[in-house]
């Protein structure tokens, strides 16, 4: 599950609700069935966290601090052992690493350490809030994979900035804005949701004109949105936006294939990405509650 | 408690591979030595009517508020500036095992060093047994009832100690704090000592609420007894109820932590 949201929106407060951080000053919020204001102390025990910053204790070692978490975890004798390696392994923390204090660990292996933590006690949920924050683009596709790897074993909130991150790891999303979920579902829910548009991408032989009108004869919304240069092989590429569904594109794509006039060589629908949902979501939260005052201003003027 | 001896284990721990331990137990220990070698020079010429033992024990309580600090204010104060506090309160750990873990472990470190202290009376014993005998260091009693006074009083002062470390996240503040509380504290307790109360004759409500003041502050009142071989349960108690104040007070400023 991703969870997204502009600065300020609410996403580290809601993860710190939900790891039983700080208590919730209205509404209920349960993990796993369980009441966090009935039964926080309970819920802990089905939870991993990896908080923003990832706060070590600098004088330990790797191995000494999950020791002492698996201990707090409840974990004891060969299933401590077998856990403390099996989360060494999969967060790729050989041997060497494990017995290297965490002051001289760098940032990307501090998270690998946190998120080793966060799967210690074999969690049901596991919340990372923003763990590639600050790391480079190789520790960013290792935690990544890590996270992959976690795929069906365990559920995992995944809060990011990095809206490429969620769209590649996360099987739902719930975008946040001023403290309310303003859309939530699968990636193609959000896309059928948010999106009322739909761009495709033409590369014929034939001008601008002859094409457009062909299109229009099918659909006579469809707008001719971007003309690119000729390209070197001499074939020009459109932009075309149309206001109707996939199934419009299909039709038109089945027009200009078996049209004899026309000659296409490349045919692509562009889908929008989650940075289109995520801007349309958060703007249209932005205008109900009229957070830039527009309302207020006409009714004054 | 769910978590209790996890804490109290880490906390020992970090304690003890803190190198600010070891120097400030090295000063401490070195200090008291000289103190206590420098009485027993001239123990003869001075006026001290107490067993010469007890010196050794108002000499730890008075210098208490210089070790303390070391010892509590990281505790918490580090925790929190560091983060991992909140960590910490993502396992399945309640503030009180949380609070008395970290209590434990800092109590049980000042014990080990007033402990250490305690090896210039054994040491006189083994170098001296003459001189031992006529300072009366052989006393078992004298011994027992020394080391429960320093127990309660060290409870109580960790006490202080760890509520005032949960209470900022600067270690320096946290430490001053510490050291001016105790401070004030012993203070109290040694204006308060031997103030004579004579509730008889305590006929207005001011003079009343001035007894009860000294009563409740005068925790040295009985320090004579514990120099004997006595155990007054009254100053036990006293030094107990603090303790208990304090750490209530630390449980409460910790689950707040979580609002």
């Amino acid at each position: 599950m991703g969870f997204l949201g502009p600065n300020g929106a609410g996403k580290s407060t809601t993860l710190k609700i939900l790891s039983g951080l700080i208590a919730a000053d209205s509404g209920e919020a349960k993990v796993c069935g369980v009441d966090l204001a009935e039964e926080g102390g309970e819920v802990r025990h089905h939870i991993g966290f990896l908080s923003e910053n990832n706060p070590l204790p600098e004088e330990l070692r790797v191995v000494e601090y999950l020791s002492f978490r698996a201990n707090l975890k409840g974990l004891r004798g060969s299933r401590k052992r077998d856990r403390i390696k099996f989360v060494l392994d999969a967060c790729d923390l050989e041997r060497r690493t494990a017995e290297t204090k965490i002051s001289s660990l760098s940032k990307g292996f501090r998270q690998r350490v946190g998120i080793a933590d966060a799967m210690l006690a074999e969690p049901r949920l596991i919340i990372l809030d923003e763990p590639t924050i600050g790391l480079d683009p190789v520790q960013t596709a290792i935690t990544r994979k890590m996270m992959d790897r976690l795929r069906g074993e365990v559920s995992i909130i995944l809060s990011s900035h990095i809206l490429s991150e969620v769209e590649a790891c996360c099987d739902r999303m719930i975008i946040l804005s001023h403290g309310q979920i303003v859309a939530e579902g699968s990636l193609t829910e959000l896309q059928d949701r948010f999106v009322d548009r739909i761009e495709f991408e033409v590369v014929a032989n034939e001008s601008r004109i002859i094409l457009q009108k062909a299109i229009n004869q099918i659909d006579d919304k469809c707008q001719l949105i971007q003309d690119y240069p000729i390209e070197n092989t001499g074939k020009k590429r459109f932009l075309f936006r149309t206001e109707k569904d996939e199934n419009q594109v299909m039709k038109i794509l089945k027009v200009l294939v078996h049209s004899n006039d026309l000659s296409i060589s490349e045919f692509k629908i562009s889908k929008p990405d989650l940075e289109d949902i995520f801007l349309k979501a958060t703007k249209y939260n932005w205008a109900a509650q009229d957070l830039l005052g527009r309302k207020r201003i006409k009714n004054v003027s | 408690m769910y978590g209790f001896i996890q804490i109290l284990k880490q906390e020992i721990f970090c304690l003890f591979i803190s190198p600010a331990t070891y120097v400030s137990t090295f000063y401490f220990v070195s200090l008291i030595g000289i103190c206590f070698r420098f009485f027993l020079e001239h123990f003869s010429g001075t006026n001290w009517i107490l067993p010469p033992l007890s010196s050794l024990m108002v000499g730890l309580l008075f210098c208490s508020p210089g070790i303390i600090p070391f010892l509590t204010m990281r505790s918490f104060s580090e925790e929190r500036k560091l983060g991992t506090l909140h960590v910490l309160m993502t396992a399945p750990v309640s503030p009180l095992a949380l609070v008395l873990g970290k209590w434990v472990a800092s109590l049980m470190l000042l014990f080990t060093i007033f402990g250490l202290t305690f090896c210039y009376p054994i040491l006189t014993t083994l170098l001296f047994p003459t001189q031992s005998l006529f300072l009366e260091f052989d006393n078992l009693a004298q011994w027992a009832s020394i080391m429960i006074f320093l127990f309660f009083y060290g409870a109580s002062f960790t006490a202080i100690g760890i509520f005032s470390s949960t209470l900022t996240k600067n270690q320096m503040v946290s430490g001053m704090l510490t050291f001016t509380l105790i401070s004030i504290y012993l203070a109290v307790m040694t204006f308060s000592y031997e103030t004579a109360v004579n509730y008889n004759v305590s006929i207005n409500a001011i003079e009343m609420i001035i007894a009860a003041l000294h009563s409740t502050f005068n925790g040295l009142a009985k320090i004579d007894h514990f120099s004997m071989g006595l155990v007054d349960l009254k100053s036990v108690l006293h030094q107990l109820l603090v303790t208990i104040f304090f750490l209530f007070f630390s449980i409460l400023r910790v689950e707040r932590l979580r609002k």
